[in-house]
């Protein structure tokens, strides 16, 4: 097992070494003057000038990769050009706010979406199994904006019951909750569709296995058949699902994060991006970046230590 | 299949979650006070376009930065809040022009910075108003203090500021614009701030930043002018409008700029307690055309272009008939604002149509069309490319990204300022009509004057302009200027847009004539009853 975390953790970081540079490159090839768009119509040649050498835009895009990495080995992500605050600062106060979002998003969606796989699985063809189907398909098929937007009309507009607009107060866990109920509904809702529908139809194609009939066969309870040896087994592309589903999530934040005014790694980003500001956007791309390859990685290890075939696969390949 | 047992440990526990789930779902709802977020004591909630830059005067960049730095800062003179570009004294007692290149002033006594930096004083007036103009500290806003020299120091709280020419713009931009700040609160901070000011003067505190979310001001306690009239004000950054609307409908915010389509329907359907106001902007736009491309190159066809373009059906589409056809570059209600313009709004189609026969134009006529990836300006561009269809010329619309579109002209981004032919362009002016008009002179060509347009007069008025006091004088050269760009016909002036407004009608705002709050004029409407 800890080889293959070694193994599936360098591969890891290989993985975001390719994906920094390859967005340090595309994002740097856009075409735009950050210091026109940072500055506006005051900055005389002289301050664009200023400005570029600061942002390290007057030297090849080689020499200011390498500079990126070599920072970036100090542990340094360099200056906010617009408020002279460090990045990592800045992302970092950002962060927070966008992984509890993912995290409630996602971890709503699995409490909801794996149960309900599981009951039509097993009540295959009630009608559980077929109004869970329909509404796994309708959350799948509504775009989140207009779950979101409605959440708004009605939860927060029409009857007060939840805010429209921000993160709650700094402290108060209990206000941060009640901030984060809309837009983590808003964002997790497709998704309990989605993992609804794999789990359903993952536990159908194992319960006709031999071994779950073997089971039945030693007069082992229904119970521990589903749980212990059903379950174990279907869940396993669920965990890669989710692996990859919040780090879609991380972007898809960006649409709950401006609809619902909240801060955020993806309305940082966003804006970062608009305004050329390539120190806070490659700073924000280095973060979702790894979160996106370690919550990969973790999915990898939990479906290893469900699943001891895969550790050994993966010593072959 | 499924067993019994199994099927009973599903119906216990489907049971148990839905029950569950249902009394957790009631409970959340339960507990929370079927929000009564209208009442909220003596605090504003308010919208902010912008998060914070940099609330340093030297280095602050958008009108999100001026909104709070009105608030926590005393300049000279401030705006006054009836809805005109007229002044009055601030943290001065007197404030008078001597002469065009100087000015004096006289400090109120006993106006105190916070966090212990004691008393305003005349050599924190020079500081701040040095500090901004040092070419050493190199700062964004330098340009806005014009011609300054320096500021002459006479007692603790009187002195001069000197100016090496005459600067006409110098007492709204700066001396209105321009927030004082304490010498040692600046050196104890080790001579800049970006968004945690050091000491404050105004009637409001800073207390707070919350990166991306908001900044809370509140009352201060050492302030000697008429009591704030909040206790605390939030400012929510939010750059989406429709967010911010349904923050206003549910309660959340007292005040906040809504979108222009938004009007109609909140007009039918008013939230409870609320109003609607509908602020004339400061906002320039129009349409440029490039005169060194090729295919503008001949006036006449630049011309057809002007009178092709049926400027009010533009406005009409794009802001609903809430705004007016532009008379130029300079707003309505600011000084050098034109009576008429030399095309019509409604254009002339036969004209256009005539002149692009005169220039032996075949047709159809193809050229593009820039414009900046905004749901308002994408629209004014469809109607300007049904308008220019109609005379034979078939524009092709490229929607460009802010970042991208603000860098086509540059000469210093590459070479596509070469290719650029026709781009819908706006452009926010500020208390004074030099500002709406010194990026159109020749010196700016390649920079901002993304039309390459160059007029000798037209240098020659912005240069006595800004050096004119008589202000009928300096009126009549604005007017003229803005005769010669459209002349040029490298302009057609669209509109300055609105800024709609919905506001709690607990609440009595107050905003600069473009639409921009003044957050020190804001009343609860009992207090101002």
């Amino acid at each position: 097992m800890l080889k293959f975390t070694v193994r599936r953790g360098l591969l890891a970081l290989l993985i975001l070494v390719l994906a920094v540079t390859l967005l340090f490159a595309m994002i740097h090839m856009m075409p735009g003057d950050p210091a026109s768009v940072i500055l506006g119509p005051k900055a005389s040649p002289e301050l664009k000038a200023e400005l570029n050498q600061r942002m390290g835009l007057d030297k090849p895009l080689l020499v200011q990769l390498g500079s990126f990495y070599a920072d970036l080995a100090r542990g340094d992500l360099g200056l906010d050009v617009f408020s002279d605050r460090e990045v990592s600062e800045i992302v970092f106060e950002q962060l927070p706010y966008t992984i509890v979002l993912v995290l409630a998003a996602i971890g709503g969606a699995t409490l909801l979406g794996i149960p309900l796989g599981c009951f039509s699985a097993i009540k295959r063809n009630s009608l559980l199994d077929r109004v869970t189907a329909v509404m796994s398909v309708a959350f799948i098929a509504i775009p989140s904006f207009v779950v979101a937007l409605y959440l708004l009309l009605w939860l927060a507009v029409k009857w007060r019951w939840f805010p429209a607009m921000g993160a709650g107060a700094s402290g108060d866990i209990v206000d941060q909750a009640r901030h984060l109920v809309l837009p983590a509904i808003a964002l997790g809702l497709g998704w309990v569709g989605y993992i609804a529908r794999l789990v359903r139809a993952t536990m159908l194609e194992v319960m006709e296995e031999n071994h779950i009939r073997t089971a039945r066969a030693f007069g082992l309870p229904e119970r521990t058949i589903i749980v212990h040896y059903a379950l174990r087994i279907a869940i396993l592309p669920t965990v890669t699902i989710l692996g990859l589903g919040i780090g879609t999530m991380l972007s898809g934040a960006l649409f709950a994060e401006i609809v619902f005014s909240r801060p955020g790694i993806g309305k940082l980003l966003h804006e970062a991006v608009v305004t050329r500001n390539y120190p806070v956007v490659m700073g924000s791309v280095l973060v979702t970046t790894t979160f996106f390859v370690l919550s990969t990685l973790i999915s990898d290890i939990i479906n290893a230590a469900l699943d001891p075939r895969l550790r050994e696969s993966g010593k072959s390949s | 299949m499924v067993t019994k047992e199994g099927s009973n440990l599903f119906q216990i526990t489907r049971r148990g979650f839905l029950q569950q789930s249902t009394l957790a779902g009631l409970t959340i709802a339960g507990s929370l006070p079927s929000v009564s977020w209208a009442v909220r004591g003596h605090q504003l909630h308010i919208r902010n376009y912008f998060d914070i830059s940099s609330l340093d005067p030297p280095f602050s960049l958008s009108g999100g930065d001026s909104f709070i730095q009105r608030a926590i800062f005393q300049n000279l003179l401030q705006f006054k809040t009836d809805g005109t570009w007229h002044t009055e004294l601030d943290a001065a007692e007197y404030f008078e022009a001597i002469d065009d290149t100087h000015y004096a002033f006289r400090l109120k006594r006993g106006q105190m910075f916070s966090n212990g930096f004691g008393e305003m004083t005349a050599d924190d007036v020079k500081f701040s108003f040095e500090r901004i103009a040092d070419p050493d500290l190199n700062a964004i806003n330098a340009i806005d203090m014009g011609t300054l020299s320096h500021v002459e120091v006479h007692d603790r709280y009187s002195g001069t500021i000197v100016l090496t020419s005459a600067y006409a713009a110098f007492v709204p931009i700066a001396v209105a614009g321009y927030g004082i700040l304490s010498r040692k609160a600046l050196a104890s901070v080790g001579g800049r701030f970006s968004t945690q000011p050091p000491c404050c003067s105004g009637p409001y505190l800073f207390r707070e930043w919350q990166a991306k979310r908001k900044t809370v001001l509140e009352r201060n306690p050492l302030w000697e002018g008429p009591e704030a009239a909040f206790a605390e004000i939030h400012i929510y950054a939010m750059t989406d409008a429709k967010a911010a609307e349904m923050a206003f409908e549910a309660g959340q915010l007292d005040c906040a700029e809504i979108s222009v389509e938004s009007v109609e329907p909140f007009q039918k359907n008013l939230p409870p307690d609320s109003f609607l106001e509908i602020y004339p902007s400061g906002r320039n736009y129009w349409l440029g055309m490039n005169q060194s491309n090729p295919a503008l190159e001949d006036l006449r066809i630049r011309q057809a272009i002007q009178y092709a373009i049926d400027a009010e059906s533009v406005v009409e589409a794009t802001w609903f008939g809430l705004a007016e056809p532009s008379m130029g570059p300079v707003p309505r209600g600011m000084l050098g604002c034109r009576e008429r313009t030399l095309i019509p709004a409604k254009g002339d189609a036969d004209k256009a149509r005539s002149l692009l026969k005169e220039a032996g134009v075949d047709l159809p006529l193809r050229l593009r069309l820039d414009v900046n990836s905004d749901a308002l300006e994408m629209t004014a561009v469809q109607v300007i490319q049904w308008s220019l269809k109609k005379v034979g010329i078939e524009v092709d619309i490229h929607t460009q990204d802010s970042g991208t579109f603000l860098s086509l002209g540059q000469e210093a981004a590459g070479d596509q300022w070469q290719d650029i032919q026709l781009f819908f362009q706006s452009f926010l002016g500020a208390a004074d009509p030099y500002y709406s008009l010194v990026w159109f002179i020749s010196e700016q060509m390649g920079l901002w004057n993304w039309e390459r347009f160059s007029n000798e007069e037209f240098d020659r008025l912005n240069g006595l302009a800004q050096a004119a006091s008589d202000e009928a004088e300096r009126s009549r050269m604005y007017q003229r200027m803005q005769d010669i760009m459209e002349e040029s016909g490298c302009y057609r002036f669209i509109s300055n847009g609105v800024m709609p407004q919905i506001i709690r009608n607990t609440i009595k705002p107050a905003f600069t004539p473009d639409g921009y709050g003044l957050l020190r004029g804001f009343r609860p409407v009992t207090q101002q009853s």
